[in-house]
Parts: C-alpha cells; sequence; structure tokens
C-alpha cells in the first residue's frame, strides 16, 4: 500500500523534478534580474551596498537629463531610417534577386547575406578604417567621383556620424531581411498573379492586391524585429566611434546611455530607469506597429 | 521496495552527480602557495612587468605572481562589478587615470583599494615621487593609487620638414611664437603645423592643464567654466575653426603614420608613452623628428602639461596587503628595473631618483639623437595636477561638447560675439555636470551647498 502510494508520489512529481533546473535558472538570471532593476531604479546606488531610496525620482530626473533627449533622439533618427530605409532596400533585393531571368542571383544572395555574417564589432572596425578621413576609401571614392573634398570627417563632423551609421548599418542589415523577404516572395501562390494578369492588372497592381498581402505576416515580423534591433543598437556606434559618443553625442544611443550610467558612471539605479523607459517604449511602439498593420487580425487579415 | 521510475541509468547518474557535486564541495583544495594576482591593461606593463616578475619571485620563495593582460574597458567594469558584489578581485590592479575618479563614487568606507596614505608617507615616497601625481588617486585627503607614470607633454616635430621651412624649433618659446611659425607652413587642406582636433578634447585638455586649469578643483567642484576654461577655449576654437586654422587631426594608428610620413601634420602633442608608439608606428621617420617643450603660454611660463596616466591600486579585499605592498614598491621603486622599463616604453617613472639613471640621458637617433629621457625629466616637476571626482568622464565629454558648439559658433559667425558665446556655452556644459554631481548622496564637495 505504502509502496504504491509512493510510487504515485513519484509520478507526481517528477515532471516537475524534471523541468526544476529550468525554473530555477530562469527565476535566477531571468525573473529575479527584471524584478530587482525595477526595484533598482528606485534608488540612487553605488553597487549593492550603498543605495538610497528616491522613488521615482530617476524617472522624474531622467526626463529633464539633456543626455537622455539626445539618446533618445539618436536612436529614435535611426530607428526610423532602418523602417524607412532599410525595409524598402531589403524588399527591392529580395524582389529582384527573385527574378527567374537574373544571372548568378544565388551569388548576390550570398554576397549581400555575407555581411550579417561577420558580426558587428568587426563591421565597425571596418568602417571605421573606411571612413577615416584624407585616405580612407570612403573619402577617396567620393573625391574622385564627384569632386568632393577628402578630408571630410565622417566620425568626427557631429551632422555626420548619423549618416555614416546608417550606411553602415544598411550595408549589414539589408542583405539579412532580404533574406526574410525572398522566403516571403517564395510563398506567394503564383496562381494569385495569374489571376492578376489575367484581370489586367499591371506589375505595381499585383505587387499592391498580391505581394503585398502575400508577405504581410513576414513583413511585420521584419519591422517589429527591426525597430526593437534599433532601439537595441549598442556595438555598433560604440565601436566606431572608439568606445564613445562620438563629438557631441552624436553617436549616442539609449542603450549606450544605459551602459554608461550603470556601467561607467557606476549608478545603476539610474541606469534601471533608463532600461525600464526603453522597455516600456519599446513595447508601445511594437504594440502599435502590430495594431497599425493589423499583425492580430491573424490569416483573416 | 520503491523503485526509480526512470531506469537504472538515470538513477545512476542522479547519485553520482550528488556524490561527485558533494565531494568537490567538501574537499576544496586549498593552495600550498601565496599567489599575487595582477591585472594591467596596458601591453607594454604587462611584457615588462613578465620580464621583472621572476626576480620577485626569486626573492619571496612561495609566493607566485600571475600578471593579467585586461582589456582597458574591462579593467574599469569587471573590477567595479567585483568590487560591487564582493566577489574575488585581483590583489594588484594598474587602473587607468580616467576611470580611476569611478571608484570613488560611494562613500569613502566603501571604496575598494586600500587606503596608502600611511604607506605612502612613512615610506617617504611622498617626496621621492612627483606630487602632482597623487591628485588624481585621491580623496578626501586619502591616496589609494600609487602613480605610473608622470606623462608630461611635449611637441613632437616633423624637424626635416619645419627646417626646410626656415622654422627652428628651438626658436618657439610661446604659443605665439608657435603660431606665427605655423601660419608660413600651413596649407589647408594639404599640411597643418598641428595635429588639433575640433571634436575631441584630448588636445583641448593638454591646453587647459597646462594653463594651471581643470575639470575639477581639489574639492570636488567642477570649475572648467571659471575664466582659465573659458581663456582656454577662446585660443584653442581659432586653432582648428575659422580661415585661420593651423590644425586638424585625422585619426591614429595606421592613419597617423601616413599623415605624418606626408607631412600632413607637422607637430603632435606627444606624452612619453607616445613617443614609443611613434618609434614602433612610424619607423621611417627615424631621424627627422625632434622633440620641443610646449610653447609656454606666456614668456617664462610652464612649458609642459599632461595627458593620461595609470594608477597601481591594492585591493582592499586582498589577503595579502604587505605582500602586496611590496610587489608595488618592487615594480614601482626598483630604478634599475624602471630604467629598463623607460627603454622599453619610453615612461618617465614618478619616482625623481631614478631618473640619473644612464638610461634617461641616452641620445635616441630615432629623434634627432635628443635625450628623450633628459628631455622629459626635466619637464617632470612642473607636470600640473588633475584632480579626481566621479564625474570627470562626464566632465571631459561635456567640455567636448562646448568645444564642438564653439567650434561651430567660430565657423559660422568668427570673432563676433565669440567671447559671450562661448561663456555661456561652456557654464551650460558645467552646470548639466554639477546638476550631476549634485545627485550623488556620497559624494559632496567640500564647500559645496548642494
Amino acid at each position: 500500500m505504502r509502496e504504491a502510494s509512493f510510487h504515485r508520489l513519484q509520478h507526481r512529481y517528477a515532471p516537475y523534478l524534471f523541468v526544476s533546473p529550468f525554473i530555477i535558472l530562469f527565476s535566477v538570471f531571468g525573473v529575479y534580474p527584471i524584478f530587482k532593476s525595477l526595484l533598482l531604479s528606485l534608488y540612487i546606488t553605488n553597487g549593492p551596498s550603498d543605495h538610497v531610496f528616491v522613488g521615482l525620482g530617476n524617472f522624474k530626473f531622467l526626463l529633464g537629463d539633456p543626455d537622455f533627449h539626445t539618446a533618445v533622439k539618436n536612436t529614435v533618427i535611426f530607428a526610423l531610417c532602418s523602417v524607412f530605409l532599410q525595409l524598402p532596400l531589403s524588399l527591392g533585393l529580395a524582389i529582384l534577386l527573385s527574378q527567374k531571368w537574373l544571372k548568378g542571383r544565388e551569388f548576390f544572395r550570398l554576397a549581400f547575406f555575407a555581411p550579417q555574417l561577420v558580426g558587428q564589432a568587426f563591421v565597425a572596425v571596418l568602417f571605421g578604417v573606411l571612413f577615416v578621413p584624407k585616405f580612407g576609401i570612403v573619402n577617396q571614392a567620393l573625391a574622385a567621383v564627384f569632386g568632393m573634398p577628402d578630408d571630410t570627417k565622417w566620425l568626427q563632423n557631429p551632422s555626420l556620424v548619423m549618416p555614416a551609421l546608417v550606411f553602415t548599418s544598411l550595408w549589414m542589415y539589408v542583405g539579412f531581411n532580404m533574406i526574410y523577404f525572398l522566403a516571403a516572395l517564395q510563398g506567394v501562390d503564383t496562381e494569385l498573379y495569374e489571376a492578376a494578369k489575367v484581370d489586367g492588372a499591371n506589375s505595381w497592381q499585383q505587387f499592391l492586391a498580391v505581394t503585398v498581402p502575400g508577405i504581410r505576416p513576414v513583413a511585420v515580423f521584419v519591422l517589429v524585429t527591426a525597430t526593437i534591433g534599433s532601439f537595441q543598437l549598442f556595438e555598433l556606434p560604440y565601436i566606431l566611434l572608439n568606445n564613445s559618443a562620438g563629438p557631441n553625442k552624436s553617436g549616442l544611443t539609449l542603450v549606450m546611455y544605459l551602459f554608461q550610467t550603470g556601467f561607467v558612471s557606476g549608478d545603476l539605479g539610474y541606469a534601471s530607469a533608463v532600461g525600464w523607459t526603453l522597455a516600456i517604449g519599446v513595447l508601445v511602439i511594437s504594440l502599435f506597429q502590430m495594431r497599425i498593420t493589423g499583425a492580430w487580425k491573424g490569416d483573416n487579415a | 521496495m520503491p523503485t526509480f521510475p526512470y531506469g537504472k541509468a538515470a538513477f545512476s547518474f542522479v547519485i553520482l552527480a550528488l556524490v561527485s557535486g558533494l565531494f568537490v564541495t567538501l574537499h576544496r583544495v586549498e593552495p600550498r602557495k601565496t599567489t599575487l594576482t595582477m591585472w594591467t591593461f596596458a601591453d607594454t606593463h604587462y611584457e615588462s612587468y613578465r620580464k621583472a616578475l621572476p626576480a620577485f619571485e626569486a626573492a619571496h620563495p612561495g609566493v607566485t605572481v600571475k600578471v593579467e593582460h585586461v582589456n582597458i574597458q574591462a579593467v574599469t567594469s569587471r573590477l567595479q562589478a567585483a568590487f560591487h558584489a564582493n566577489l574575488n578581485v585581483p590583489d594588484v590592479v594598474e587602473v587607468e587615470i580616467g576611470s580611476a575618479g569611478s571608484f570613488f563614487r560611494g562613500p569613502l568606507e566603501h571604496v575598494g583599494f586600500l587606503d596608502l596614505t600611511d604607506r605612502i608617507k612613512k615610506s617617504g615616497l611622498w617626496e621621492r615621487m612627483v606630487q602632482s601625481r597623487f591628485a588624481t588617486y585621491t580623496m578626501q585627503g586619502h591616496i589609494f593609487g600609487l602613480p605610473h607614470d608622470v606623462h608630461p607633454v611635449v611637441l613632437a616635430c616633423r624637424r626635416d620638414l619645419l627646417e626646410k621651412a626656415g622654422i627652428d624649433i628651438n626658436s618657439i618659446e610661446t604659443w605665439d611664437d608657435f603660431i606665427k611659425a605655423a601660419r608660413k607652413v600651413t596649407i589647408p587642406g594639404k599640411q597643418y603645423m598641428l595635429e588639433l582636433s575640433d571634436s575631441g578634447t584630448d588636445n583641448l585638455e593638454v591646453m587647459l592643464f597646462q594653463r594651471g586649469g581643470g575639470y575639477f578643483d581639489p574639492e570636488g567642484r567642477c570649475i572648467f567654466d571659471n575664466e582659465i576654461g573659458l581663456q582656454t577655449m577662446l585660443f584653442y576654437v581659432p586653432l582648428v575653426a575659422g580661415k585661420d586654422k593651423i590644425g586638424s587631426t585625422l585619426g591614429s594608428n595606421q592613419i597617423l603614420t601616413q599623415a605624418v610620413e606626408q607631412g600632413y601634420m607637422l607637430c603632435l602633442f606627444a606624452p612619453d608613452w607616445r613617443t614609443k608608439s611613434m618609434e614602433r608606428d612610424i619607423p621611417r621617420m627615424s631621424g627627422n623628428m625632434a622633440l620641443m617643450p610646449l610653447p609656454a603660454v606666456s614668456k617664462g611660463g610652464i612649458r609642459t602639461s599632461t595627458w593620461g596616466g595609470t594608477m597601481l591600486g591594492i585591493a582592499k579585499k586582498t589577503t595579502h596587503p604587505d605582500l602586496a605592498w611590496e610587489l608595488a614598491q618592487y615594480l614601482y621603486l626598483n630604478t634599475a628595473d624602471l630604467a629598463n622599463r623607460f627603454k622599453d616604453t619610453n615612461i618617465i617613472p614618478p619616482l625623481k631618483e631614478a631618473w640619473n639613471e644612464p638610461a634617461f640621458k641616452e641620445p635616441r637617433p630615432y629623434w634627432s639623437n635628443q635625450p628623450l629621457g633628459a628631455v622629459y625629466a626635466k619637464l617632470a616637476p612642473q607636470v600640473p595636477p588633475q584632480y579626481s571626482s566621479p564625474y570627470v568622464v562626464t566632465a571631459k565629454a561635456k567640455f567636448g561638447e562646448a568645444l564642438v558648439s564653439c567650434v561651430q559658433y567660430y565657423n559660422a559667425n568668427g570673432a563676433n560675439g565669440f567671447e559671450d558665446y562661448a561663456r555661456k556655452r561652456i557654464k551650460q556644459s558645467a552646470d548639466e555636470v554639477r546638476r550631476l554631481v549634485a545627485r550623488n548622496p556620497y559624494h559632496k564637495p567640500q564647500g559645496s551647498e548642494n
């Protein structure tokens, strides 16, 4: 009798035992840090031993912090460029490279995707050399082709830092997002194009009426992930601008600001406040994007 | 008898894991030897310490020193995290001057480094070393670091090209003389007299320190918007902006090599450590380069400044503080080793008696046979102090923002209304720093009302 009940208990609790490593690890390294950072955001800190409760003081200070404003502005500009330049370019490239008449399209697919393989740190170091005034390839090419001065300071002039960053990220990510669009394009039913042709639709009308609805779920995914990725931008500007925010903080992004306040200035409380503000901002923007693109309407959309 | 529901094999694994875990936990092997761990961020320091340490170990049987080369950013972030989380920290660590202040953010009693004040005063090091170098590593009168260097700044010049242009660097005494000479040789877009940045503060702060200014005063108050800061900005901006500029910059490493070789830059600010980089990166200029003391602000004024620095700190948590202090003294006070290290790094130690070693007087062919060590050693006692604050990095960035704005203004409007604009813009930057400082409950500048 006792044996049977022990056996029953084992069967009942064994699954919990086996999922417990994940639950414990997730709680320790996932849930606890999230709640701890929320708690930290209510303190001015110097490590765990020194902290002073300020309530919402960190968030209040954030609202009047010019560096935070600069970081928000830079991040939003970068995100807008990602959405309005990167995604159309990726889609255009995907459409071009899905054309059967194009010779060597497999090679071009690989070539455009290749920058993604090397990682942001490598790309940042590479473009740091390419953008050098006087002797860098970018300046020399611009001087040779357009007769522009060869000493343009892409990474030292505050008004040129953001274009340089956007250009670098386009080089890196256009090919990456192109792969998603290529996969989506291959999933669009070719019979729909034939039906549209029969109905007299031209290429543009076919694109709007067949292609766009066909790739919409993937496009929404790419849009949301590209936006979130833009708001998380860190390594690229940090390395490209030589471990700094660039002249006049022109390359300061929100995550860079979070890193600086938390790990250079040492105020983990304020950094947590920045982090939570960023997380809430990204959540709101993502929800907004999903709403306006009709992502929640599912297959009926 | 109850059986394990997933079979004998799974049961054996669980038992094995439990037994081995218990064994490892209960039988921790204590190291038989005393091991001191040291972190350094500079590859030149790392190599020279590796050469010097066997003698220290031989003199201390049973002691091993493990020197680790850690990335400069990682030293700060890893050490701060280790101090905060009360984790294992290295016994001895070298910290770069720019990040030293970040370790003094909290209350004095929670600084992770050992207070070295008594040891320094009792051993006579206070008198034997260049005293201004202790300033950055001092918090509320307590010294937490031993200075590794002095880093006086001179100008490294393309002697051959300047001579060709009829300029004798020995005749230049003040910045006015220098600018007059610069007008002769500067060709906008092709050749500049001096490497000067219009967006970063490295060169600007060399001039700020030379004039006796700084980011903070000894009491920790932000002062870069005082009259010295303003005058420095008013002097500096026309050198990098407007039609009469004499300075520009391209970047570092390979680009600097080309810029110097091709004569794009004729002079560069050269703290001692940078001369070794030039010898290594621009070897073809050997014999064409020469050093000159910084031009003075006015006749008879200071002919040097400072750029960069390193401190050696001992972690408060070390279990061997006396041994760590012995190691620090061995590395920083042994004159014969310092002379050898000078040959490897060109870095002048702050220990004044070391400068009498023959190595510091040797002529250097790269520098047109000038005695590099003697040139720097002569200037070392005049090196101005840089006072410490946890907000130095922020202040530097804010001063840089003011510089960029002033450059933009000067490019658009020239000298018209520039002084008023610069005064307001620098004050705005300094006020932003003060606003941050005022938030810190542990860091109240002495005499501050905040």
